[in-house]
């Protein structure tokens, strides 16, 4: 299954086979930093705004996609407000990997990321932070990095089959 | 000098930003006034931004959240920018406090901070990555220059240091002073007590949704 993650609510982009996506629906809550999806509902969000179980979503997914405006050389705030909430994904416990620390995985899944990013103006600087910052993410997640892709809009994003 | 330290936790109380807060205030001691904001949550008012007008250099303390800043912070950095303020001047300054041990992994999230300065027009001072920042709470606080907490407190007096002088500085990376096993088992061994003190079982840390 492949798990999009999108700030756009008007999604409607192709996406070839099985696949989730999350949205903007309603207003999201930010995490708040409790630990409560490690320690007291393992594997959910304790905020029930309807974004609770997407580390959950990602245990099951084979793809996650972030399609998001770029901010700063990253997501922006929905997207990544999402991922601050999805670190149920992951166990508590540590691990070591590539010399650092990590958390260890719940889930057996490995997934692979990709993050199509848009926006008028990106700028190079925003382009390596933007490439850096997947890798990183692909290393706390233990997964393998698809791509990373840049749009002048969104418009231009609706030719691609994700 | 006025000094904005911006407190960009979802916390609003003991939080390991706040922690380095008042350490970093207390580096910069009588040299400055200070001025206190709490960002926590993704909006900000019209008179918190116009309070943050009238300093000549924003601090923002946050902890690591998914390789980069939180959510929320990065709503109210967009917030800032679109208010459109001119003063190129300004200095911003970054410290970033990591659960894990190796500071260097704040490097995108201050790299976060140093592109939005690039949107913004504003100058980039520099920043700190603090590793190990989940045990601060328990890391006695000793005579200068001993202790788990030294090399955090060196780097943050020299961040001061630079503040000050309206400088700027490269990131710099610092660690505890403290076995990273011995971290990983402090850190392993707090989990599970937190989760029996919830009422669940240790086995319950690795619970599946399928």
């Amino acid at each position: 299954m492949k798990l999009i993650i999108t700030d756009i609510e008007n999604f409607n982009i192709p996406v070839r086979g099985e696949q989730k996506v999350i949205k903007p629906n309603g207003s999201i809550r930010h995490c708040i930093g409790c630990f409560g999806c490690w320690v007291k509902t393992p594997g959910r969000c304790v905020l029930h705004d309807g974004y609770e179980e997407t580390g959950g979503d990602m245990g099951k997914c084979t793809e996650l996609i972030l399609v998001s405006r770029c901010c700063y050389g990253g997501v922006s705030p929905f997207v990544k407000m999402v991922q601050d909430r999805a670190i149920s994904y992951i166990h508590p416990d540590f691990v070591m990997r590539k010399g650092e620390m990590h958390h260890k995985r719940r889930y057996k899944n490995i997934i692979t990321l990709s993050l199509h990013l848009y926006g008028e103006n990106i700028t190079d600087i925003e382009k390596e932070t933007a490439r850096e910052l997947l890798k990183a993410n692909a290393d706390n997640y233990d997964s393998l990095v698809k791509g990373v892709y840049f749009y002048k809009s969104v418009e231009e994003l609706e030719d691609v089959v994700l | 000098m006025r000094i904005s330290l911006i407190n960009g936790s979802p916390k609003v109380n003991n939080s390991a930003s706040s922690m380095l807060l008042e350490d970093l205030a207390g580096c910069l001691g009588e040299n400055a006034e200070i001025v206190d904001f709490g960002f926590h949550s993704p909006t900000i008012s019209k008179e918190v931004v116009e309070e943050l007008e009238k300093t000549e250099a924003w601090v923002f303390l946050c902890p690591l959240y998914v390789d980069s800043i939180p959510g929320h912070l990065l709503s109210c950095l967009i917030q800032l920018e679109e208010a459109h303020i001119h003063n190129p001047e300004l200095h911003i300054y970054g410290i970033v406090n990591c659960g894990f041990y190796e500071g260097i992994q704040a490097e995108f999230a201050l790299k976060l901070l140093q592109n939005w300065c690039l949107k913004t027009d504003f100058i980039w001072g520099g920043g700190i990555g603090v590793g190990g920042g989940g045990g601060l709470a328990m890391m006695p606080k000793l005579e200068s220059g001993h202790g788990p907490r030294a090399p955090i407190e060196k780097g943050l007096a020299e961040l001061a240091d630079i503040i000050l002088k309206k400088e700027v500085q490269k990131n710099k990376y610092v660690s505890v002073a403290f076995p990273r096993c011995l971290y990983k088992m402090a850190a392993q061994l707090g989990w599970r007590q937190m989760i029996k003190k919830n009422g669940g079982k240790v086995k319950d840390l690795r619970k599946t949704w399928e």
